[in-house]
């Protein structure tokens, strides 16, 4: 695009190139607000992290505030946590997002039907994905609640619990509990998106394979998903970045443990910034998490771009 | 795309641009945002940071500092309430921005902590002068000591005991237990206090918090073990390990706990045994007024804490503070507001509203305290009590609670055995002797 | 393959594994709601029954009473400061995005495809990576416990997503209206306010939407730069009720009521254009 901008602005007569400057300042000015707002809330802080990641720097040592070059990423590569999170996140994340894929998918078929009250279960849908973060780790938290929680209550009416179970105290268990509550928040997300793209599907694919006599299986396998594979990829990689990063519902659900159970990456970093009071460190982990991300988005720009080449 | 929108596009944008007006001209006068309370008066408030709000503790704390301020006119004293998980992130941090409040109610084992910022106002030389000084007991004194030097009033002193459901115990046949009951007794009694099929636990441990390991620790001394020997850390010694393995196994193996203890804090203990799901649990008396209203005074008593297979049983003192900072907006305010929380009236309302025992002798020895049953256990312990062994140190106090705790909650749940625990304990408090 | 069989297949699927699938998803959905809902009308004796009292016996508006009047947790003032700072994170965030949005959509300047790749790269930046950097940055600025600190610091993840989002609406008005109101002596400004922005609005209302809604929900930031009660957003003074000695389930699950209606209205309004601005802004990723 640049290049053919500049043989444009050469060969109009003066008077033109003069307009196309002052619409570029335009265009330049129209800019500067979104320049301020960002590059005082990220790209500072971003830099700043990455300077606080090169020092000793606990709060509630301020004597042995200095400089340690890779120091603190040395320490890194040496934290057993460190690498135990990392797992965790792993697991934290291919759980949270083929769950709330396969819900949602099942979801966008639903809802793509024609029933009475369509618009109504469309909504009410939605409300998990919406409602703020901390609301649904506490609303579970009440469901999980070993005494007077509503999931052990139940489980023991029926009979498939013989005791009460503190899910969220057992590390075996704890990580299931946060997983499914996640699960429960993102089916929608994944729900909207699958309708979106099923709404996108002309009716018309459907009808031809319909006089071919191909049964609905088939036409699930061969018109819906591959129409769906783009929408399917992006999905999934926003919602991957999204879980990696996201730290609100651990964080107040169990803080990372019992025993660091479901110690995450990005939980890991708010412990060390909030409870060690250890910004340098958490600074540290916090450049590897951008660093994994950009890497990770590096990778899906790449496979949407060979998307967009496809369609 | 939607026609019902179509008509009210304009009047959107209008609004839209109307409101942005209204955030341009708050932008530019942000200073008093549109919904304020009231400005305070000309001389510098103080602002106290109290770190418990719940209802009862509020509301007291609010009248308290009302009443200060109906009593004087030179300043006002603000109450800022902070839950107790965020307290000493919010303190740390404003400490380090330089910004503190004038001063705060902790615990002692955080003081050290700040004092290693140099943030905390050395209250010894007034403290020399101040009319209640030798009312103190010199042991809550003590707990408040950094390195010769008094940092804080103990506005109060209590030590552990166990708490013990009467009612329940009659009820289940179980004898209750003499003042000198030892381990083996209180397991039994946890054993027969578990009651699976009413959903009934013998014994409320706490998994949560640094008092986590310092119950522990409390048994682990009644084995004969140290934190400290020769100035050496010895958390690690034969002693300790099975003291501790003993102390844990009734939550692995003898299964006499609820089973979420790894995730119980100081409100897990309390509500588990206030709302009936355990019969026994440890905590200072400051959770025996609250119990009162749960299950009712006549069900319950206090004892001290069993004594082990060394002969021997430890409580820890620790006390409530109120600690001023160096870089407070008023200190001369905060010191008159603390002294004047520690005079008679407002020492003994407080102490009296909570359950918690006053660090003053002449209140300490008023027959609300000295002969209240709910106390007992508290008050009979004091012969064995001492000060907790983790003040030894000033880095102490806070890495219990960030780095002790999470290795405590392995050990609890099987992940490491309490020797591992231990060795990596001993690590931790070896690196942060200051 | 015959047909018949796929009508039968097909006509399973759409009657009762249909209707069993509905029920089920608004049951999945809506459940946990309902739940909440029950729990913040009953009394404190119907809260702790044993067995599990599903239904109150005695219903009370006490709670939402006490959560709103609170001296401690006081949720009016709760709702005032999140009213405040999301609806002043929308402004900004709507204001700065239009033009934005506008720039690159309509400017072909240098660098206009590296800037978008910023803005989808943003969209994926860790929140926690920005909390200590802000924190400091917010005590030297002396913004602590300030509405600003807040309200900028929401920027940081709703001006990303909105600038992405406006410039697909922008691409998708054609130019040559634009081009005539232009020749007609408009300035760019003029043209931007007169043809654009009415032909954009409904994007425009749901990127505003969206600002308010991720601001409303936001918990990090409202925890770590404040430290008064009534400074408290909504979900930080949600998350301050637990710190508290005793949960008070009750109240806490109608201040998780009051917190999730606003939200849920502005939604239902929002969820087609949101789809929609969605669903092509992740197609052109």
């Amino acid at each position: 695009m640049a290049p053919s901008d500049a043989t444009v602005a050469v060969a109009l007569p003066r008077s033109f190139s003069s307009r196309r400057a002052r619409e570029l300042m335009t265009g330049y000015l129209y800019l500067v607000p979104v320049a301020i707002a960002l590059g005082g809330t990220i790209v500072v802080p971003i830099l700043k992290a990455m300077h606080m990641s090169l020092f000793n720097y606990v709060l509630i040592k301020p004597q042995e505030y200095g400089f340690v070059g890779l120091g603190n990423y040395t320490r890194l590569l040496r934290d057993e946590t460190f690498w135990l999170t990392l797992w965790n996140s792993f697991v934290w994340v291919f759980g949270s997002v083929s769950l709330q894929f396969l819900g949602g998918f099942a979801a966008a078929l639903l809802l793509h039907q024609s029933f009475r009250g369509r618009a109504f279960v469309r909504t009410v849908t939605l409300l998990p994905w919406i409602v703020p973060g901390v609301v649904v780790a506490l609303v579970w938290e009440w469901l999980y609640q070993p005494n007077y929680g509503v999931i052990n209550d139940v489980l023991l009416r029926a009979g498939v619990l013989r005791d009460r179970v503190a899910w969220l105290s057992d590390p075996g268990l704890a990580m299931p509990a946060v997983i499914a509550t996640n699960v429960w928040r993102g089916v929608p997300f994944f729900a909207i998106m699958l309708l979106a793209g099923l709404q996108a599907i002309p009716e018309d694919l459907y009808e031809a394979a319909r006089v071919d006599g191909a049964p609905v299986t088939r036409r699930f396998w061969h018109i819906t998903l591959p129409l769906l594979r783009p929408i399917i990829i992006v999905a999934t990689a926003t919602r991957v970045i999204w879980t990696f990063n996201y730290a609100d519902l651990i964080f107040v659900m169990t803080g990372g443990g019992p025993a660091n159970a479901t110690q995450i990456t990005s939980t890991y970093t708010l412990l060390m910034a909030y409870a060690n009071l250890d910004f340098g460190y958490a600074a540290t982990l916090s450049v590897v998490l951008l660093v994994i991300m950009l890497v990770f988005t590096v990778l899906y720009l790449r496979v949407t771009r060979g998307i967009e080449s496809v369609t | 795309m939607d026609d019902r929108w179509a008509p009210s596009r304009r009047q959107l944008l209008q609004t839209m641009a109307a409101a942005g007006v209204v955030a341009a001209a708050d932008l530019a006068w942000w200073e008093e945002p549109l919904v304020r309370p009231g400005r305070a008066w000309g001389a510098q408030p103080v602002r106290f940071q109290f770190s418990v709000p719940e209802p009862k503790r509020t509301a007291l704390v609010e009248s308290l500092a009302q009443r200060f301020n109906q009593a004087q006119k030179d300043f006002e004293v603000k109450v800022e309430f902070v839950p107790q998980a965020q307290a000493r992130q919010k303190l740390v941090t404003s400490i380090a921005a330089n910004n503190p409040p004038d001063c705060c109610q902790v615990w002692d084992n955080w003081v050290g902590e700040f004092e290693g910022m140099g943030a905390v106002e050395d209250l010894t030389p007034r403290v020399r002068d101040w009319k209640h000084g030798k009312d103190v007991t010199p042991i809550a004194w003590q707990t408040v000591t950094v390195k010769g030097k008094i940092l804080s009033f103990p506005w109060v002193v209590t030590n552990d005991g166990v708490y013990w459901r009467t009612d329940r115990a009659r009820e289940y046949g179980i004898t209750p237990p003499r003042e000198d009951w030892t381990w083996d007794e209180f397991r039994a009694a946890a054993r027969a206090f578990t009651k699976l099929d009413k959903n009934q636990y013998g014994f409320g441990m706490r998994g949560q918090g640094t008092w986590a390991i310092l119950y522990a620790t409390e048994f682990m001394y009644a084995n004969g073990a140290q934190v400290l020997k020769d100035g050496k850390v010895a958390v690690n010694s034969k002693e300790a390990v099975e003291g501790l393995e003993w102390y844990l196994d009734l939550f692995r193996k003898d299964k006499v706990c609820p089973p979420s203890v790894p995730t119980d804090g100081w409100r897990g203990i309390v509500e588990g045994f206030g709302r009936g799901v355990t019969n026994m649990y440890i905590h200072n008396s400051g959770s025996s007024e609250e119990q009162k209203d749960f299950v009712g005074a006549q069900n319950f008593a206090t004892l001290p804490l069993p004594i082990g297979p060394a002969k021997k049983r430890t409580s820890f003192y620790f006390s409530e503070t109120l600690t001023a900072f160096r870089n407070g907006k008023n200190r001369e305010g905060a010191w008159r507001f603390m002294a004047w929380l520690m005079d008679d009236e407002p020492n003994f309302m407080y102490c009296k509203t909570l359950g918690l025992l006053p660090a003053r002798k002449t209140l300490a020895d008023r027959p609300e305290f000295a002969k209240d049953p709910a106390y007992a256990g508290f008050i009979r312990s004091f012969p064995f009590s001492i000060v907790s062994p983790y003040l030894a140190h000033a880095g102490w106090g806070g890495k219990l609670d960030s780095e002790g705790v999470p290795l405590f909650q392995q050990a609890l749940v099987g992940k490491l055995t309490a020797r591992e625990f231990l060795d990596k304990f001993a690590d931790v408090l070896a690196k942060n002797m200051t | 393959m015959s047909r018949g069989r796929g009508d039968t297949a097909e006509r399973v699927l759409r009657g009762p594994v249909l209707w069993t699938g509905i029920t089920l998803l608004t049951l999945f959905a809506l459940g946990p709601f309902l739940w909440v809902f029950l729990t913040s009308l009953k009394t404190r004796a119907d809260l702790y029954a044993t067995p599990l009292r599903y239904l109150p016996v005695e219903l009370t508006a006490a709670n939402y009473a006490d959560a709103w009047t609170s001296k401690l947790t006081p949720f009016s003032r709760f709702f005032a400061n999140s009213l405040w700072v999301s609806s002043v994170t929308m402004v900004a965030t709507t204001g700065v995005s239009i033009l934005a949005g506008y720039a690159l959509a309509r400017f072909r300047f240098a660098g206009r495809n590296a800037l978008l790749l910023v803005f989808l790269a943003t969209q994926m930046f860790p929140a926690v990576l920005l909390i200590a950097p802000l924190l400091s940055q917010w005590y030297a600025l002396g913004l602590i416990d300030t509405y600003q600190a807040l309200i900028y610091s929401n920027l940081s993840f709703t001006v990303p997503f909105t600038v992405w989002m406006l410039v697909g609406y922008f691409d998708a008005i054609p130019r040559d209206l634009e081009e005539s109101a232009l020749i007609d002596g408009c300035g760019r400004f003029g043209a931007l306010c007169r043809i654009v922005l009415p032909l954009a609005a409904p994007g425009i209302a749901a990127t505003a939407i969206f600002a308010f809604v991720t601001s409303w929900s936001e918990l990090l930031f409202a925890i770590t730069f404040t430290t008064q009660t009534e400074m408290r957003t909504l979900s930080a003074g949600l998350l301050f009720m637990v710190g508290q000695y005793e949960i008070q389930w009750g109240q806490l699950s109608a201040g998780v009521m009051i917190s999730t209606v606003p939200v849920a209205v502005l939604f239902t309004y929002l969820q087609r254009h949101l789809i929609r601005g969605l669903s092509a802004g992740a197609l052109k990723g």
